[in-house]
């Protein structure tokens, strides 16, 4: 009996691996290899943010450095009442600087769940971007045909003691590493908000989502788009960009 | 009825001293302005010892991290007081160990965190589930660390529910670091005069210079003044009661004396002194007004130790109990020394407006006296 | 009947110093309760005039929704208009604009989230008690632009005095990133921790500049005149606003706001009116008592009356009768008196000694003022006269087992 079972299992393993061929198909290492392709390793970019609301709708231009998991600067261009507005983060901390009053405010943690400027993103979606490597466990569940690629379901299922609030966060993965979406599911395993990326194009040799959009289960028309005008991967980023003194520039 | 108001005032004592006041609190001389990590007592030593040596037998302490926290989960988040607490020593120092509902108390070096009823309402999750908590640490550092839900508690408040969140001190330690913002000594007995607390707090200041030694009414002063007030019109309301009885204690004498008329008359005739008539019309309504403050009494208590052990349920109307800081359920309360009042009041009252007719009765003229049909 | 009415009237006054006594047991009854009843109400109508100071006043107009969620966008979007309808309005004391946002606060060193609130500081002072409890620097002055009031818990958490600068940092009605420094002017302490912790006001101008209100408000407070007229304010202002066409915006009135503030009024009603009903019990018994003995001591009397042919259904009405009489006359006593006491003391009021630092935290005076109302006025004498009458019946009805030979024995 005991026997029969294990092979059974090899049985089954080796189906599933006969039938998808290219990688290895260790959920966690999809997500890496996808959320590596997505931030490289040190990134410049111009993006609109367009946080639309059933009788309202309002567009924000930035200009966004990245480095690493760790390091981001965002500065708002447009509109002009808004301009020069930045959020530096580092790691587990975030700073806000105001061109109007010339200060630099240090974002208490009661506000890091809040919603990132009146988006659907919160300070914690930015903040926390490397949490959904660390601290989940993946599995892939489900491989699909879509467009004449495979799509990798995986499921990541927060590791025990660690800090995040989400039950599962599901990631539907193209099988070139393009994140096509992000659902973010609550204990009951519920479906609390979801992140959908299109306009999949090239850049600087790879394959890059333009537009993010964000919603929130059962909220009719509401949502937060991000289109990425323009993206360009670097090897690195000096550091001075991601200091508060540059935070004023 | 004096009892109810005392049990009310018992019980928002007791209420506020069991809502993690303690009788007596020692803190970092800054903590209590501002409570945050870094004021944190620095010899912890120094304060067991004297604690030991100052506080009488029975009496307890219970050593706590307390700061205020952002706790979330998927769809919530909000602010909580989070109380890190040696699970066995806070069972005896406040409401917390009695007031577990649902799931478990925490054990020593537990993981997990005990919520309130409304807290976990508001949340809309249970136990088993995950609270994310975010704080700065003493460093400024922010951290965050996920408690699985192992137990929900009820408090006499909705707010206290909302409001504290409670896990072991160990794991309180390595989520924040190993500092203890707050003693809180809770002592043995009912007593709310503050007398107590105020003796032991002056001993534990000369031997702890260096840290802040409050005792709750210091701690909680509304409450303290509330209290006095409270005092003064339970006495008004006392009077006004006797007042109202006294008219009735007049009458009935009175009429008890006149319809004695004969008996008073031939007692002047047969030589009774007017003293002694008054007298003994005042032996006699004493003895009355004893036998009725004996079965009043016996009634008044018989009535009162039932709801003492029930309690009076004002949960419907929360809300309010709530805006008065008061207790959802009111435990009434005999106090000696409102039964004695009462009742002294009572017969001193009584007597004193008995000595009207008895005073009528001694001027009855024996001749005319007798002749009253 | 007639006779019995005259005979009870006389049969009062044979023993004027027993139904002396009874009536003034009555009466005393009927004034104490009319004036705790005034007292108690006027205690609440003090307690809610003083809560709606605080922060909410007696109505508010505001955009439909904003009252559940504070929703920075669910503004009133014209307020001159509603003044407009406001100031046609017979009894309405004051009305102000509030606006109001979920902000940072940050002192450089600290930083906290807070309800910013854009307010009028010359309208607000007659309306609200944070003007009577800045315990450090003073009130906001009509024409002041740059500085801000801000609670007692939450200088201490940021660490600031009168005369420091603190950032104010959230979101504008349109989304964009409103910002301003100002000056603290003064530093408020209502005694509610809520308040004193998470509370910033600043002129409303600040406000609508920084925030990009424009002319929009969130909230039109008004307070009353009186607080009984406050159902017919919002019904009015309810009416006048239809007609007017002023649609998406809701009138709510105090119990709306703050029910809290309502259920913690009953609970103490409740508490009140046990101590009332003991009153009237004790009452009750002493007037059972003069009754009854008055009925043993009229024995003889009564059996004479049988024997001589009365029924003993006469007896009992002219038993009734005459405490009727008694307690009719002990209560129209009681209750004008009573009446006095309370007029006067509602127009000087009350002193507590010991309750005035407690009430001085909240802004209020150490006076309390009682306020008659019909129902105080009349609820406690109806049931003194009820709770007398039920127990005059006892000894009445006892005249009926009378057997005139054993009586006139």
């Amino acid at each position: 009996m005991r026997n029969g079972n294990i092979l059974f299992v090899v049985i089954v393993a080796g189906i599933l691996f006969s039938s998808v061929d290219t990688h290895a198909l260790d959920g966690y290492d999809i997500v890496q290899r996808t959320f590596h392709q997505l931030r490289g390793k040190a990134s410049v970019s111009s993006l609109d943010m367009t946080i639309h609301r059933p009788a309202w709708q309002r567009t924000v231009s930035m200009k966004a450095w990245t480095r690493g998991e760790k390091e981001s600067l965002i500065r708002i261009t447009a509109p002009a009442r808004d301009e020069g507005n930045a959020t530096l983060k580092r790691g587990r901390e975030m700073w806000i600087y105001n061109p109007k009053v010339n200060r630099i405010i240090k974002l208490p943690p009661s506000m890091m769940s809040q919603a990132w400027m009146g988006s659907d993103f919160s300070n914690n979606d930015l903040a926390k971007t490397d949490s959904v490597l660390h601290d989940y466990e993946h599995t892939l569940e489900e491989v699909t045909e879509q467009d004449g690629h495979k799509v990798f379901t995986v499921a990541s299922v927060p590791k025990p003691e660690a800090p995040v609030v989400w039950g599962m966060i599901k990631l539907r993965i193209r099988d070139d590493d393009v994140l096509l979406a992000e659902e973010f599911y609550d204990e009951d395993m519920e479906l609390v908000k979801a992140m959908t990326c299109s306009d999949i194009g090239q850049v600087d040799g790879q394959l890059f989502p333009f537009s993010w959009k964000m919603a929130k289960a059962g909220a009719v028309d509401e949502y937060t788009l991000i289109e990425y005008q323009e993206i360009s991967f670097k090897e690195t980023l000096p550091s001075s960009i991601f200091s508060k003194a540059l935070l004023r520039k | 009825m004096s009892a109810l108001m005392r049990g009310m005032e018992v019980g928002m004592v007791r209420n506020g001293i069991d809502t993690l006041t303690g009788n007596i609190q020692i803190h970092h001389p800054l903590y209590r302005q501002d409570p945050v990590l870094e004021y944190d007592i620095a010899d912890m030593e120094k304060v067991r010892e004297a604690l030991l040596q100052v506080l009488p037998p029975r009496a307890a302490w219970s050593e706590r991290l307390r700061v205020s926290t952002v706790v979330s989960n998927a769809r919530h988040s909000g602010g909580v007081i989070l109380v890190a607490v040696e699970p066995e020593a806070e069972k005896i120092v406040s409401f917390i160990g009695r007031a577990v509902k649902e799931g478990r108390y925490l054990a020593p070096a537990d993981k997990g965190i005990l919520v309130g009823e409304a807290l976990l309402k508001k949340f809309e999750t249970s136990l088993g589930k995950r609270l994310i908590l975010t704080a700065s640490r003493a460093d400024g550092e922010i951290v965050s660390r996920s408690f699985p839900i192992i137990g929900v508690y009820d408090a006499e408040m909705e707010s206290v529910e909302k409001q504290f969140a409670f896990v072991s001190l160990s794991a309180g330690q390595k989520f924040l670091g190993e500092s203890i913002s707050e003693v809180a000594v809770s002592l043995p007995g009912r007593d709310i005069s503050g007398l107590q607390e105020k003796e032991i707090a002056t001993r534990l200041r000369q031997e702890l210079p260096d840290v802040e030694v409050a005792t709750w009414p210091e701690l909680l002063p509304m409450l303290a003044g509330y209290l006095e007030i409270s005092d003064g019109f339970l006495y008004v309301y006392f009077l006004v009661v006797f007042v109202a009885m006294g008219f009735g204690i007049v009458n009935t004498t009175l009429m008890a004396v006149y319809e004695r008329i004969r008996e008073f008359g031939l007692l002047a005739a047969l030589g009774m002194k007017p003293w002694q008539i008054i007298v003994s019309v005042l032996t006699e309504s004493a003895l009355v007004l004893l036998i009725g403050i004996g079965i009043g009494s016996l009634i008044g208590v018989a009535s009162v130790l039932p709801l003492a052990n029930g309690g009076i349920n004002l949960t419907e109307l929360a809300a309010g109990t709530e805006m008065a800081s008061m207790p959802r359920i009111i435990y009434p309360m005999l106090v000696y020394k409102d039964v004695v009042i009462a009742n002294l009041l009572i017969i001193v009252l009584g007597l004193l407006v008995s000595f009207y007719p008895a005073w009528k009765a001694a001027r009855f003229r024996p001749v005319e006296a007798l002749a009253h049909v | 009947m007639r006779s019995e009415i005259i005979m009870a009237w006389r049969n009062m006054w044979r023993n004027p110093r027993r139904s002396g006594l009874t009536m003034a047991a009555i009466a005393f009854a009927c004034l104490l309760l009319v004036f705790m009843l005034s007292f108690q109400f006027g205690g609440y109508e003090t307690m809610i005039n003083a809560s709606v100071k605080v922060n909410s006043g007696h109505l508010q107009v505001q955009a439909k929704g904003y009252q559940d969620n504070h929703e920075m966008r669910l503004v009133v979007d014209d307020p001159r208009q509603v003044a407009g309808l406001l100031s046609q309005i017979n009894g309405i004391n004051s009305f102000s604009f509030r606006a109001e946002s979920f902000s940072l606060a940050s002192s450089g060193r600290r930083t906290y989230g807070v309800a910013v609130i854009g307010i009028e500081p010359e309208k607000e002072k007659a309306m609200s008690t944070i003007s009577d409890v800045v315990r450090q620097g003073v009130y906001l002055a009509g024409k002041d632009r740059g500085f801000a009031l801000i609670g007692s818990l939450l200088a201490k958490n940021l660490k600031i005095g009168v005369g420091d600068e603190v950032t104010l940092l959230g979101q504008g009605r349109d989304g964009s990133v409103a910002a301003t420094v100002s000056v603290v002017k003064g530093i408020f302490r209502t005694g509610i921790d809520e308040l004193d912790r998470n509370t910033v006001q600043i002129p409303l101008a600040d406000f609508q500049e920084v925030y990009a209100m424009d002319q929009a408000v969130h909230q039109v407070i008004c307070l009353a005149d009186r607080l009984s007229e406050v159902k017919d304010i919002a019904g009015t202002l309810r009416q006048s606003m239809a007609e007017s066409g002023e649609e998406g915006l809701v009138v709510l009135d105090w119990t709306q706001l703050l029910p809290g503030l309502v259920q913690s009024i009953q609970m103490d009603l409740v508490s009140g009116l046990i101590m009332y009903l003991v009153l009237v019990l004790v009452v009750a018994f002493s007037i059972l008592n003069t009754f009854l003995m008055a009925v043993f001591e009229r024995t003889r009397e009564f059996g004479l009356l049988m024997a001589l042919g009365s029924t003993p259904g006469r007896l009992v009405r002219l038993l009734l009768l005459e405490s009727m009489g008694l307690t009719v006359l002990g209560t129209v006593f009681g209750t004008l008196l009573g009446v006095l006491i309370t007029l006067y003391f509602q127009s000087h009021g009350i002193e507590f000694p010991g309750a005035e630092e407690m009430l001085n935290q909240y802004g209020l005076s150490g006076r309390l003022y009682p306020s008659l109302s019909l129902l105080s006025c009349f609820a406690g004498p109806l049931l003194v006269l009820l709770v007398t009458f039920v127990s005059a019946l006892y000894p009445a009805l006892k005249v009926r087992k009378l057997k005139p030979v054993e009586a006139m024995g």
